[in-house]
């Protein structure tokens, strides 16, 4: 115990301090909830631009199976209704192709609402046809459901966009709390750097003060506790990360698995990777810099 | 060198510990403090190190008001302070040469010369054996030359030192008061807050006497003598 051969690397004893491993699980929980957060924000942008691109340009013809009159038209008669008024579609210089939906293809599409063995041949399914347009501006839109109302006057066009501006609001609003926890997550982890870093300067504040009547300049105190930080802010950031990083695997695989297109997928693309493994670069300074400017402002009340 | 003038210090609403401080150190001279205990040496040594402003009064260091200096103003002129405390406030996880050292490194002088200074002021005070051996481990006379080598390694143009040989026996002792006395000769300012009237009789320098908070200087015929032959 009497020698001290070890290299020389901090003035204070700050490695020696206690609370140090709280300090890097605290960080590490930090940057892991942070990635997550994170992940989610990017996987709700990816979705939500998939879904956008997917319904871009195109429309859905519907041919109600219920008449104008309120007369439920047979199987027969939708089906010949659908045949004219996919003629009609195609003659038109806005449309660039339809595909007629199939009775089984209505089928899975109203699945998951109605379940599977029913016998939808004795339900009155309306006709569908998918339209791919040019552009889909509300004049478009506007001719060709006057075009198909000549063949069916109950005839009309969905262009989705209710029902994806409500979800575009609905995913917006997750991002935004998304984004919103990240920051209250590094907000946390601001205070909780620099609440240990108080608790530092006071277990050591004789050593402090001497330092500081040696005539060490303030920022010459301050490095040690930016150094300590910056260490074990690194440490703790890294594991959380790793975490995280096995954490999004995981979610990944299982959500591949499901195969639900609906879902968020959680598999990111080397970008946004890329802006993830950063994060402990990024928690690091974040640490250094509130380790400088708490050791700072307690150093401004001595004399 | 230090001037104070009308200088009063009080710690937080309580009643002035010092009042009506007048003296004046001059450059290179060599001075011991002296009073009953509870006089407040060691807040008068608190001011002239830079641990505390006064609360009234004008305090002159180095040319300059302390009153009006930024607190990063301060930190140069305590470099130019060499503090041997009383309780000596060796860094505990810090071997001696990196304690006597540290005072270096503030300044940011290089490791060479760090080491070759403190490996021979350790030498001079009887520890070259002891370079990396923890404080905790020293006894109090090893702990005080380590904490007077560490006041000393700058070379500091003033030296203050509370009770520096109160663990000493004799002979380091006298060793490092002939220590001081070269310090002083090279030009150091020197004063030592100190009980043991026999070193004071023996090197017969002056003394500010603190007695209730107040000083008078009190300088021996011979030094008198000394002084106006031309000696100092």
């Amino acid at each position: 115990m009497g020698s001290a051969r070890e290299k020389r690397s901090y003035d204070l004893p700050l490695n020696k301090s206690p609370g140090a491993g709280f300090l890097i699980l605290l960080v590490a929980l930090m940057t892991f909830l942070a990635m997550l957060a994170l992940a989610s924000s990017f996987a709700l942008s990816a979705m939500t631009s998939r879904w956008s691109s997917g319904l871009e340009n195109n429309v859905t013809a519907e041919i109600p199976a219920a008449a104008a009159d309120g007369r439920i038209l047979s199987a027969d008669e939708i089906k010949t209704l659908t045949a004219r008024a996919n003629s009609a579609l195609t003659g038109n210089a806005s449309v660039v192709s339809t595909h007629v939906m199939t009775g089984q293809e209505i089928a899975e599409l109203v699945k998951p609402w109605l379940g599977g063995g029913l016998p939808l041949d004795k339900v009155p399914l309306p006709g569908l046809i998918a339209v791919k347009l040019h552009d889909t501006t509300p004049k478009t839109v506007k001719t060709l459901e006057s075009l198909l109302k000549t063949v069916a006057p109950q005839a009309r066009i969905d262009t989705h966009e209710e029902w994806l501006t409500d979800l575009l609001r609905f995913t917006g609003a997750l991002q935004f709390a998304a984004v919103l926890l990240t920051l209250v997550i590094g907000l946390t982890t601001v205070t909780a750097v620099a609440g240990a870093v108080r608790s530092r300067m006071a277990v050591h504040h004789a050593e402090v003060e001497l330092l500081h009547l040696m005539g060490a300049h303030d920022s010459y105190i301050s490095r040690q506790f930016q150094r300590h930080s910056l260490i074990l802010a690194f440490k703790g950031a890294i594991c959380g990360v790793l975490a995280g990083a096995l954490s999004l695997m995981a979610i990944g695989w299982i959500s591949g698995e499901m195969g639900v297109n609906l879902l968020p997928d959680f598999r990111l693309g080397g970008g946004q990777i890329a802006a993830l493994a950063v994060l402990p670069a990024l928690v690091a300074i974040i640490a250094t810099v509130t380790a400088r400017q708490t050791v700072l402002k307690v150093l401004e009340q001595m004399p | 060198m230090i001037r104070f003038e009308h200088v009063g210090l009080r710690y937080g609403i309580g009643p002035e510990v010092l009042s009506d401080i007048d003296f004046a150190l001059e450059p290179g001279s060599f001075h011991f403090l002296t009073g009953p205990s509870g006089a407040g040496k060691t807040s008068l040594l608190s001011l002239m190190y830079l641990g505390r402003r006064p609360t009234r009064g004008l305090l002159t260091m180095f040319g300059q008001n302390i009153n009006g200096v930024s607190r990063a103003q301060l930190a140069p002129l305590r470099q130019r302070i060499g503090m041997v405390f009383q309780d000596y406030r060796l860094l505990g996880h810090m071997s001696a040469f990196d304690n006597v050292a540290l005072p270096l490194r503030i300044q940011g002088r290089p490791e060479k010369e760090i080491k070759s200074n403190v490996h021979e002021l350790l030498e001079w005070v009887g520890l070259g054996d002891h370079m990396h051996v923890l404080p905790n481990t020293m006894s109090g006379g090893q702990q005080q030359r380590v904490s007077i080598a560490r006041a000393v390694i700058t070379r500091p143009r003033l030296l203050l030192a509370d009770e520096p040989t109160g663990n000493l026996d004799d002979e380091i002792g006298f060793r490092l008061m002939n220590l001081f006395d070269q310090l002083n000769r090279m030009g150091t300012t020197i004063l030592i807050a100190t009980h043991d009237q026999g070193m004071i009789e023996r090197f017969g320098h002056p003394k500010l006497v603190l007695e209730a908070g107040r000083v008078r200087v009190e300088e021996p015929k011979h030094w008198l003598a000394r002084k106006m032959q031309g000696v100092f």
